[in-house]
């Protein structure tokens, strides 16, 4: 049998954990260029503030409905993940940490009530955290995403669901008939790994809830849609076909992007920003011991801007020979800005990213071929320098080493995301613990 | 920064940035093992002293001085661990009207209170109508002698 565990609306839980005051008031928490909210409380929701909702659209309702909104303080929420993940790994055999905020227990060989047990870890992340979850068991991961999301909106809209299905749901212990009620009671769209436009193709179908795709035709949903929603609906059915996984593949991608907190127009700007992303990238990369055969790199305007000239164009440099070093991604980077750049545009946001990620040991012979047109690199990598540049910056804190030409805009942060709500980091920040008045 | 400021901070952090550091870590070749290497002992390690819960505790900064009877001064870090269950005569972190504050709980015969410790200063005793709730149990307080 298996859980997800999940904290309700975490960023907003992290933010009331140590702000009391924030407690049953409308709190949004806003993405890290104050530009879209990526987290709400329930009662922001209730307002009928959306995920992803641009921050200028629903900015009036501080004034009218006392909505507080915060900007993203993620070394506060990785602190908190790490705390509720270490106290749920105790509860399972193995655990898969699938995001911040929610991880797959896998029950194999533990006895006893498992209804019991969730509440039990729910209660002993609340009491130790102050951080409130949900718990959703069920033989399959997605049904066990299901029964999560019926246990947590059970807690939120009375009356959806059976109430003692709210907090804890266990799908894999119900009547046929109580199965059934609640197949019928959750949209197709709920479900994990059916996205807003197979949703929307199913409804044309005559398939609305769960319980309709339960009852759909097998052979005809399979002509229709792709293989996945067959394994969804296998999923769905009780038989696993995605496997707990406690030790996760490499990241296939690696991402660094930004919006600014103003635009940017001149080149050395965007190639300050581009070189200190690829020098991320290059770290994340290192970090996972992989290797990097292209470097593609986006800029872009903002569509919000409605008066300014659009253009988000992007580039990728290929590498001869895959890399992780710092020197060699910055130059490939900077060389992939050049050919996209124009000048006269307002851009907002940039970002490095890699994609065809290798594992070393596992590259082809071509070195040197093509050595005067690709991004050879200049000499062998050199991964003690590269390890003892993290080692620098994990001690001392980000850029305190870098590539030159990733410098001034890491010192000077004139770009850096605009933050002006962000709250103390308690945890992690000796000079910003909570106070506590004696 | 000014000095006065800048002796401030030492005093809370307890660090002094121009006092001697230890000279950097080489790597040294040594032709003999340690004695101490196989001998399964290892150093007094403070968070192993002074925290049971790891992942339920937090450190506060106490501001303000009610509980100086209690040895806890103004800019003390205390040390919280929400997994106890609080009991009588504890020192806690409570949350009062939606304040942080830090008292001895008094918690006898069906009453509650939040005791000061220092006589100039009035116990917290709950009213219908204030919000309360025990946020955790402060353990130790660490407390910065360097001057």
């Amino acid at each position: 049998m298996l859980a997800l565990v999940d904290v309700n609306n975490m960023y907003v839980s992290c933010e009331r954990v140590f702000k009391p005051r924030l407690a049953g008031r409308p709190v949004v928490v806003l993405s890290n260029n104050d530009g879209a909210c990526i987290a709400r409380s329930n009662e922001a929701k209730d307002l009928g503030i959306t995920m992803a909702q641009p921050w200028f659209q629903v900015r009036h309702l501080q004034r009218s409905a006392g909505l507080i909104a915060l900007s993203a303080n993620f070394e506060l929420y990785g602190d908190m993940s790490g705390r509720m993940m270490t106290l749920a790994a105790e509860y399972a055999p193995r655990q898969e940490i699938y995001s911040i905020d929610e991880c797959f227990l896998d029950f194999d060989g533990v006895r006893g009530d498992l209804v019991e047990i969730g509440r039990d870890l729910r209660a002993t992340v609340l009491r130790c955290t102050g951080l409130p979850t949900s718990v959703g068991l069920a033989p399959t991961k997605t049904l066990a995403k299901l029964a999560n999301h019926v246990a947590k909106t059970a807690e939120r809209k009375p009356g959806s669901y059976p109430s003692g299905l709210a907090q804890v749901c266990h799908l894999g212990r119900m009547s046929r008939h109580a199965l059934d009620e609640v197949m019928r009671a959750t949209p197709v769209g709920d479900v994990w790994g059916i996205g807003r436009q197979m949703s929307a193709r199913l409804n044309e179908g005559g398939v609305h809830t769960v319980f309709d795709l339960l009852s759909a035709d097998v052979a005809t949903l399979r002509r229709q849609f792709s293989v996945v929603l067959e394994k969804t609906l296998l999923e769905l059915r009780g038989t696993p076909c995605l496997e707990v996984d406690d030790a996760p593949a490499p990241n296939q991608q690696i991402l660094c992007s930004r919006s600014f907190g103003e635009p940017v127009t001149e080149l050395p700007a965007l190639c300050e920003m581009i070189s200190q992303f690829a020098s991320r990238v290059a770290e994340k990369l290192r970090h996972q011991h992989s290797l990097a055969a292209s470097v593609q790199v986006f800029i872009s305007t903002s569509p919000y801007r409605r008066h300014d000239r659009q253009y988000s164009p992007r580039a990728t440099t290929p590498l001869i020979r895959p890399s992780a070093d710092t020197r060699v991604l910055i130059a490939a980077a900077l060389r992939a800005l050049a050919a996209i750049y124009r000048p006269g545009f307002n851009y907002v946001k940039a970002g490095v990213l890699l994609v065809d990620l290798r594992q070393p040991g596992s590259t082809q012979g071509e070195l040197g071929l093509f050595a005067e047109e690709a991004e050879v690199e200049p000499e062998p990598v050199r991964p003690s320098l590269m390890s003892a540049v993290d080692a620098l910056n994990q001690r001392f804190g980000r850029n305190a080493v870098a590539v030159a030409s990733a410098v001034r805009q890491a010192r000077t942060a004139r770009h850096d995301s605009k933050r002006e709500r962000m709250s103390p980091r308690y945890t992690t920040r000796l000079d910003e613990l909570p106070r506590a008045r004696a | 920064m000014d000095e006065s400021s800048a002796s401030h901070r030492l005093a809370r952090t307890g660090r002094n940035p121009t006092a001697p550091t230890a000279p950097p870590r080489a790597s040294v070749v040594i032709g003999f093992g340690s004695p101490a290497d196989d001998s399964g002992i290892t150093r007094l390690d403070l968070n192993d002293i002074l925290i049971r819960n790891g992942q339920a505790t937090f450190l506060m900064r106490i501001v303000g001085s009610a509980m100086r009877d209690a040895g806890i001064d103004a800019d003390d870090i205390a040390v919280v661990d929400r997994s106890i269950t609080p009991a009588h005569g504890q020192v806690v972190i409570a949350v009062v009207d939606r304040d942080f504050v830090c008292r001895r709980l008094h918690m006898q015969g069906g009453e509650l209170r939040l005791c000061a410790c220092d006589a100039t200063v009035a116990d917290i005793v709950p009213q219908e109508e204030t919000e309360l709730e025990i946020w955790g149990v402060v353990t130790t307080a660490i407390k910065s002698l360097v001057v």
